[in-house]
């Protein structure tokens, strides 16, 4: 499997992880960087998959990719997830905890606001306990439920108490929503970070324009003097624009169009290889097919090499019906490779009982591919007596209306910094997005314990024992790991992959020039 | 008596064609339309694949025949019921004019002033998009326009001399209708129901575009356009058949209708 | 007459009105019935009840129905159509930002196809039977026929990418120059001139050859009245409630019905913008955009209501 992945992101990927993994520092240069002096001036313009009146540049209503590559455009976080996802400092010059109860944040100093107003604690204060205040509508509130104080104990010294231990804080510090904006902001407008670009232009649904921030606290950065990035929400528009020129990178490519890009001189395509999957979802409390037997046999009709194949073009790598995938240090190579097996998917389903009644599997283009995949397991079931109905919704209102309510069908999840807030979020017995309601008071012991040990080898061990039991308890396939693709000008580099998403983990702008 | 020119009998085999294909197509269809046939994606044209094959590599042949069924069947029900209402209120509205025609009027005209895809796009937002809904929405979406068209042909015909002398001569509102207005209308009408034809055609078609039309497995023309468009660029089949099948569908009723005696020459009354 | 003339005229604005209302409440009505609202939207998958019930509070969705309505009628009326519950912006500003656009691409588009289709319906109508006649029919027929997503992509694929004549997108903020802009409405302004003429060209044609089967043209024509003559100065009047009415029809559909255009262009429209309220169920501006397309309709029916009024002697008599 590892093979499988690196072919695809070619050699620079994997001498990049070293380098970063050899601890850099806080700073790290993209892998590419190496080679080639980065550049500075010239502009760019960058489309993204979606523009919509819901365009925001206010952290805390970020949804969308291109809420998050816009924000990073103007704003940054006190840390920042590199490509091992590890939280490296950002705004923050230090961060120390007690007992990883009570955090102290150091903030870097000199840094100032696009407006030359200096960064203090009070902004980060701010920043931090509107994502609390329930008229605000934060997205990231279930993660700031946990900071029951924050204060600023010097102009430059935040600290923030937690109700439980959480040795993972400074990754949720970096996730975008806790990006720092000016204390009292409440209009957003227009946007004044601390980021590489300011704001010239922002007009929701229109586009976004971020001039160079000559005052930018990371020295040389950022190369360009303007970016102006704006949504194409169609795919083949967005194809077109970037084959006619009119674009210099388009984010969200599907693995259908990259036959287009590459046979286009000029262009090139850029893979993020990361955690993201489209998932099946049988969920085990539903009636007549909510038993074990059904979602195995769902399970086994997965033709994977097929769907990695047709649906992704093969920029996807096989995953085993459990959400950690093979590059993952937690990985457990034990486990064999469910294979694409009728007679077996057979056996369990005559088993289940479910008869040859119409099953309905609710499928949206909000769940990419699920509807392709689907159709793949209604022509694979056809011919073992199993009658699926693809039943098609819109991606508007999917998440509230279909997703964990339809007994069959389709969900997908993007990547998590860690294999705990994964696990915790999706597969422990009272988690809000257990998809497929799989209860096991013995994998919530698991997931506990893994919490607490500090041994890296009888953590994985135990990681290592619940990837089997969701591959086979759970009511999930998760048949492939898909990569993030985006097409772009050859001229444009510093790209290197940061598996939090595509466009460099939507972090692009500051890190890209133009060769001459 | 009149012949059909030779261009409306080449149009007449074309949708007759298509009708039998899509009454036959499970019949005739070589292979299940849902079934991924070959991993050779976006094939050309091949003894075993006519058509070629789609994105996914399953037979365009088999796709574009059971397209055929969506696409016609839907637009067929959808056009004849809005130029049934249409006509229908169109014409008492134009006869009987008074409070009739003011509230027919204004109620159809607010129907009418939200954009056809639009308005389509809130009703399937809202139902869910299913064959019944995308039927009842064509059909209501276009039945404003069939009635303005009748309603503003009648009033003018009802303005005219013959029609003046019928109601001179006490003939009540039916008669005039049928023996007066109706004869004298059939040609804008006919022309009308042509047009609409198509536009249901790409009215369905364009909500496929969006995603928003028939849902997948189940596929019609529009929407086997849409899902091969990448083809477009290196002309793959998948793409240019179900395009010319939706061309020839309407060309094909269109040029009928044009060539139905009289139709196109008004003044051989 | 003229008294009687802005009577009608009055009278018909005051209906529009009336309309303007209905078409309020059924777009009310409709948005109500969507499943999903703002606040769910909004959260995506962390749509949780408790997230859910807090944002709908803070946005005072948790009020009844008519009480919104109510309300939102009330600021229409004063002229402010309130703010967007998606993003907090004023929706009169959201719409500002658009309607240039969207009149830009209607304005040019309409002065190329109305002319072009009249032309052809007239000159059609005066040559009816003849080749020239044929041929317009035939090729209005192909060009009616193939789907404006199509039209639009090959348009794309042609003068975008293979040649690169034409940019891919049509739109470029701050653009003031005519010509570039012109430039960069090529292909739209193509491509629903293709997707428009059809119908008014053929509709002119019809209404035309309608009026020239009745007994007065006969009369004309006995009395040695040129073709020319017979078609500009006795039949078109007659028929110009029909032609007008095909022409207002179509460049209504202009403003919000070319949302395939938009989104193949990645032009920033109204058509877009309101689609993008409805699946986001912003319902301040899906209200603000139905109201506006509906005024923009109302007002090209009424002109053509006039029009044909001023055009036909016995309909202005009545």
């Amino acid at each position: 499997m590892r093979d499988d992945r690196t072919g695809f992101s070619g050699a620079g990927r994997r001498e990049f992880i070293q380098l970063a993994a050899a601890g850099a520092g806080a700073l790290w240069l993209p892998g590419s960087a190496q080679a080639q002096a980065p550049r500075r001036g010239g502009s760019i313009r960058a489309a993204g998959y979606s523009s919509s009146t819901a365009d925001t540049v206010d952290p805390a209503k970020q949804t969308l990719s291109t809420d998050y590559v816009r924000c990073n455009m103007f704003y940054n976080t006190l840390t920042l997830l590199d490509a091992n996802l590890a939280p490296q400092p950002e705004l923050a010059e230090s961060i120390e905890s007690d007992k990883a109860t009570v955090w102290t944040i150091k903030l870097r100093k000199g840094i100032t606001f696009h407006d030359g107003k200096a960064l203090t604690a009070a902004d980060v204060v701010y920043s931090l306990n509107r994502h609390n205040d329930p008229k605000v509508g934060s997205i990231a509130k279930p993660l700031a439920a946990q900071m029951t104080e924050v204060v600023a104990t010097a102009p430059d010294t935040v600290r923030i108490t937690l109700a439980s231990p959480n040795a993972d804080f400074p990754v949720v510090l970096g996730t975008f929503h806790f990006h720092i904006i000016k204390e009292g902001t409440t209009d957003f407008t227009k946007a004044v970070g601390t980021g590489p670009y300011m704001c010239k232009e922002f007009t929701p649904g229109v586009r976004t324009v971020g001039v160079r921030n000559p005052n930018y606290w990371k020295p040389g950065k950022p190369y360009l003097d303007e970016i102006e990035f704006f949504g194409i929400p169609d795919e083949t528009a967005r194809v077109n624009a970037l084959l006619a020129g009119d674009i210099q990178i388009a984010g969200g490519i599907t693995p259908r169009s990259t036959r287009q890009i590459k046979a286009q001189p000029g262009l090139a395509i850029f893979e993020t290889p990361a955690g993201v999957y489209t998932d099946l979802i049988v969920r085990l409390d539903a009636p007549v097919t909510g038993n074990l037997d059904f979602a195995l046999a769902m399970k086994y009709l997965q033709d994977r090499e097929q769907m990695r194949d047709a649906i992704w073009q093969g920029f996807a790598v096989i995953g085993n019906d459990h959400p950690i995938t093979p590059s993952n240090r937690f990985y457990n190579k034990d486990i064999p490779l469910r294979a694409f097996d009728p007679d077996k998917a057979k056996f369990h389903f005559q088993k289940s009982g479910v008869g040859s009644s119409a099953v309905p599997i609710v499928v949206s283009p909000a769940a990419a591919g699920s509807a392709e995949m689907a159709v793949m397991l209604q022509e694979a079931g056809s011919k073992i007596g199993l009658n699926l109905e693809v039943r098609r919704v819109p991606a508007d209102g999917y998440w509230a209306n279909h997703w964990l309510k339809s007994a069959v069908g389709y969900g997908n999840i993007n990547p998590r910094p860690s294999v705990d807030i994964l696990l915790s979020l999706f597969f422990k017995s009272d988690a809000p997005w257990n998809e497929s309601a799989y209860k096991d008071p013995k994998f919530d012991q698991l997931l506990l314990a893994a919490r607490g040990e500090t041994d890296f080898a009888k953590r994985k061990q135990m990681y290592g024992d619940m990837q089997l039991m969701i591959r086979d308890s759970s009511g999930m396939g998760i048949p492939l790991f898909n990569s993030y693709l985006d097409g772009h000008v050859s001229k444009l580099k510093g790209l290197s992959p940061v598996p939090v998403g595509g466009m460099m983990g939507f972090n692009f702008a500051e890190n890209v020039w133009l060769e001459a | 008596m009149r012949r059909l020119s030779p261009v409306a009998v080449v149009a007449l085999l074309v949708i007759l064609a298509w009708a039998v294909a899509a009454i036959l197509a499970p019949l005739i269809a070589p292979f299940p339309p849902g079934r991924i046939v070959t991993r050779d994606t976006l094939a050309d044209i091949s003894a075993r694949f006519p058509l070629g094959s789609d994105y996914l590599g399953r037979d365009m042949l088999s796709r574009v025949l059971h397209g055929a069924r969506y696409t016609m069947g839907i637009a067929l029900v959808s056009t004849t019921l809005a130029c049934l209402m249409g006509v229908t209120l169109g014409l008492t509205a134009a006869a009987r004019g008074g409070w009739f025609d003011m509230t027919a009027s204004r109620i159809l005209d607010a129907m009418i002033s939200v954009p056809s895809l639009l308005a389509a796009l809130v009703v399937v937002s809202s139902l869910g998009s299913s064959i019944p809904v995308l039927i009842g929405a064509a059909a209501v979406i276009y039945t404003p326009g069939a009635y303005r068209l009748s309603r503003a042909v009648a009033v003018n015909i009802a303005a005219m001399d013959f029609v003046t002398v019928a109601r001179a001569r006490g003939e009540g509102t039916l008669y005039i209708i049928a023996a007066e207005i109706l004869p004298n209308m059939i040609l804008p009408v006919l022309t009308d129901f042509g047009l609409r034809f198509v536009f249901v055609v790409l009215l369905l078609t364009g909500m496929s575009f969006l995603g928003l039309g028939i849902q997948p497995p189940a596929a019609d023309w529009g929407t086997l356009v849409r899902e091969n468009i990448e083809g477009l660029s290196y002309g793959a089949p998948a793409v240019i058949m179900p395009a010319l099948a939706i061309a020839t569908l309407t060309i094909s009723v269109n040029a009928l209708i044009d060539r139905i005696p009289g139709a196109g020459q008004g003044d051989s009354r | 007459m003229n008294a009687a003339m802005l009577r009608l005229i009055a009278l018909r604005l005051a209906l529009g009105l009336l309309t303007l209302a209905i078409v309020s409440a059924l777009v009310f009505t409709a948005t109500e019935l969507l499943p999903g609202d703002v606040a769910e939207a909004l959260l995506g998958q962390s749509a949780t009840p408790q997230a859910v019930a807090g944002l709908r509070a803070a946005l005072h969705l948790d009020q009844p129905a008519w009480k919104r309505f109510l309300i939102w009628a009330g600021g229409m009326l004063s002229g402010d159509p309130g703010r967007s519950l998606v993003n907090q912006l004023p929706v009169a500003s959201l719409i500002g930002n658009r309607l240039p656009n969207s009149l830009k691409l209607a304005g040019l588009t309409a002065c190329v196809t109305v002319p072009l289709a009249l032309t052809l319906g007239i000159t059609t109508a005066m040559w009816r039977g003849s080749r020239y006649d044929r041929i317009v029919a035939t090729l209005i027929i192909g060009i009616v026929s193939v789907p404006e997503f199509l039209i639009a992509s090959l348009a794309v694929m042609i003068f975008a990418v293979k040649l690169r004549w034409l940019p891919a997108l049509a739109f470029r903020a701050g653009v003031q120059d005519f010509w570039t802009m012109l430039w960069l409405l090529a292909m739209p302004i193509g491509t629903l001139t293709l997707v428009g003429i059809g119908q008014m060209a053929r509709m002119t044609r019809a209404a035309l050859v309608t009026v020239l089967a009745s007994s007065y043209i006969e009369m004309a024509r006995l009395k040695g009245a040129g073709p020319i003559r017979i078609v500009l100065i006795h039949a078109l009047p007659n028929a110009l409630g029909p032609i007008v009415n095909a022409v207002a029809l179509s460049t209504s559909f202009l403003l919000g019905g070319v949302i395939i255009v938009e989104t193949i262009f990645n032009y920033p429209g109204l058509a877009k913008l309101m689609v993008d309220a409805v699946s986001t169920r912003d319902l301040p501006l899906v209200q603000a955009c139905a109201m506006l397309f509906c005024g923009a309709y109302l007002s090209l029916v009424l002109i053509a209501d006039v029009v044909a009024i001023l055009a036909n002697p016995r309909l202005r008599q009545r």
